[in-house]
């Protein structure tokens, strides 16, 4: 298991009763640099982000992007079409209308802001930052972990990159109040 | 019987259709709009009135998204088809053609092009990021191996961390944002395709606003009609509440008020503009013509109908609900059937005149859209959850702690415990 080319990694699980317990209890566990944080929810709970001490997702800075990329070449699209496929094509003439032609360019390029935009907050939630997909997680080792954890759990898990640590850190869980609490070793290509 | 008449329709070529000189548009266009329009009301009801922070939504936005994405397939049939060549449909979009000639860019049918392919695939988008974290729940609490797998491929391995609520959180917010603007524009471009052009009852700049508003009547209708029987013979009857159903009436009765106020503006212009044709044709060939039944037909069920609810007693009766939306969802399909076919069927030369009647094949394919309509709803309820789990437990949760702020969850786990069994079934 510890080669060279692994890398073991200890996550240590502990399930709570309630959502006030796993906020307070994360909360502490950060403020004692316990080891990498992370919390287990059904849904989403207001004030988990700052007891993990997250900050606000980056992902809106993607759908902006998205969105200036889809619009402008939306525009140049429509303005290639009417104009310049003169080149090697037949540019689209009727009635004579002016080629360039801001207010019927609109629909098409909103149209295409929208989608473009909505691409790629799609395409980097799932691919960048959830890392999906991930069906063999360490945490779905723990059998009492995926009984509860998408229902009714509220489950916290530390990882440690050093066994040393373990004990000390399954004390300080049970010492909180965590029920279930289990250690999952991990061996990854490093 | 649907895929018999795709089938006539694709050897004969349209001429199957009841269309004919001067009615070049007829069920094709009548029924697209119909399934537009009421596809609007799920993006309504999960989009707006999410970031509208109207909590009640909660429980109906997941079925009435699923309703969204199979009007917009039954729609999407119809133009589809009308092409005539429908294998050639690529032409529609703008690639680097040999033939050196793009898409017409300045023409509302391209913009519609645009406009419903980009709604279908952010509804679908939408539906599917909310639906990530009940596919989890299933995919954990499915007995049957090979049911749990197929959860759980399109679970995508969720586990419900802390830092992907976050990102989801914002995601799921975003998508609202963008959604709420791209509903808006769907219809508003719909109407584009009658507004820009110069014929009498189409030449109307009050359109856009009134074919939205048209739409929402439409789709809360068609939510009503389905989600009256669901919620029975799902026993949602607690999380789908008689609140729930009466909130939707009001917005039925406001946006048929909305409506009627665009009917009778309509009216006034061709009165007031001093335009002859316009006022023959509301005036006489609408009100007097030989569809004037329809005509009349669509001012009860649009304007008199919805007046009913402004009682509570009414609002508030199953029965009533559902044949009033019943009503109105044959008054949204008449008012498209006046403005496409008594527009077109008298038009400025009496030599030219004709009447419309549609074909056994229009017909069946009318029916063939209710049938892949019902049949994918029918799946939908079946295999997917109706309810939005995680966030009927959010609100849920929400609401138990800020009413026994201090005490240890136990109020949480009984109302929950009944939520989530209407997806693990």
């Amino acid at each position: 298991m510890s080669g060279a080319a692994t890398k073991t990694q200890y996550w240590v699980l502990g399930e709570f009763n309630d959502s006030d317990a796993l906020l307070s209890s994360t909360t502490t566990l950060r403020e004692e640099k316990a080891g990498e944080l992370d919390t287990y929810t059904a849904y989403p709970v207001h004030g988990i982000e700052e007891a993990l001490g997250v900050k606000r997702s980056k992902i809106t800075y993607v759908a902006f992007a998205g969105g200036l990329i889809g619009a402008t070449s939306a525009w140049a699209l429509q303005l290639y079409f009417n104009y310049f496929n003169t080149w090697h094509g037949y540019a689209v003439n009727i009635a004579n209308r002016p080629p360039h032609s801001p207010p019927v360019y609109v629909p098409v390029t909103f149209e295409l802001m929208v989608l473009i935009s909505g691409l790629s907050i799609v395409g980097s939630l799932i691919a960048y930052f959830w890392g999906f997909p991930h069906p063999h997680h360490p945490v779905f080792e723990s059998e009492a972990f995926v009984k509860t954890a998408s229902t009714s759990g509220w489950w916290v898990s530390v990882t440690l990159d050093a066994h040393e640590k373990v004990e000390a850190v399954r004390a300080r869980l049970e010492a909180l109040g965590a029920k279930n609490v289990s250690v999952i070793e991990d061996a990854e290509e490093a | 019987m649907y895929l018999t008449c795709i089938a006539i329709l694709l050897y004969n070529g349209v001429g199957v259709w009841g269309n004919n000189s001067p009615v070049g548009w007829g069920f094709d266009i009548i029924n697209f709009v119909w399934w537009i329009g009421i596809g609007h009301a799920g993006t309504l009801i999960s989009a707006v009135l999410l970031l509208l922070q109207q909590k009640w939504r909660t429980s109906i936005n997941r079925a009435a998204e699923a309703m969204t994405l199979f009007a917009v397939v039954c729609a999407l049939i119809y133009p589809t088809f009308h092409t005539g060549r429908p294998w050639f449909d690529w032409w529609m979009l703008p690639y680097p053609a040999t033939l050196g000639i793009g898409p017409q860019f300045k023409s509302p049918l391209l913009w519609d092009v645009f406009a419903v392919s980009t709604y279908g695939t952010i509804s679908v988008l939408f539906w599917y990021v909310g639906l990530i974290p009940d596919l989890a729940a299933l995919r954990d609490h499915t007995k049957n191996k090979t049911v749990a797998t197929l959860y759980g491929i399109f679970a995508l391995g969720w586990r419900g961390s802390g830092k992907h609520w976050n990102h989801w959180k914002v995601g799921y917010l975003l998508l609202a944002g963008l959604s709420t603007p791209l509903v808006l524009s769907v219809h508003s471009v719909v109407s584009f395709d009658f507004a820009v052009s110069h014929l009498p009852g189409w030449h109307a700049t009050i359109f856009p606003p009134y074919f939205v508003a048209g739409a929402v009547f439409s789709g809360f209708a068609m939510v009503v009609t389905l989600m009256v029987p669901a919620r029975k013979f799902m026993k949602l009857e607690h999380v789908i509440t008689i609140k729930h159903l009466e909130n939707m009436c009001k917005v039925m009765l406001l946006t048929g008020l909305i409506v009627s106020y665009g009917y009778g503006m309509e009216h006034f212009m061709a009165w007031y503009s001093g335009s002859e044709d316009e006022f023959t044709l509301f005036f006489e060939t609408r009100a007097k013509g030989p569809y004037a039944f329809w005509y009349w037909l669509m001012w009860f069920c649009n304007l008199g109908i919805p007046q009913t609810f402004w009682f509570k007693s009414l609002r508030t009766n199953l029965v009533w609900m559902w044949i009033a939306a019943a009503f109105i969802n044959l008054g949204m399909w008449l008012e498209r059937f006046v403005i496409i076919v008594i527009s077109l069927h008298r038009d400025f030369l009496p030599a030219n005149w004709s009447m419309y009647y549609p074909r056994p094949v229009d017909l069946m394919m009318f029916f063939g859209t209710w049938g892949v309509f019902g049949t994918a709803f029918a799946l939908f309820l079946k295999v997917l959850p109706a309810v939005a789990i995680s966030e009927v437990k959010e609100l849920n949760h929400e609401m138990n702690h800020d009413a026994a702020h201090g005490h240890d969850g136990h109020s949480a786990s009984s109302i929950e415990g009944n939520v989530a069994p209407a997806g693990g079934h």
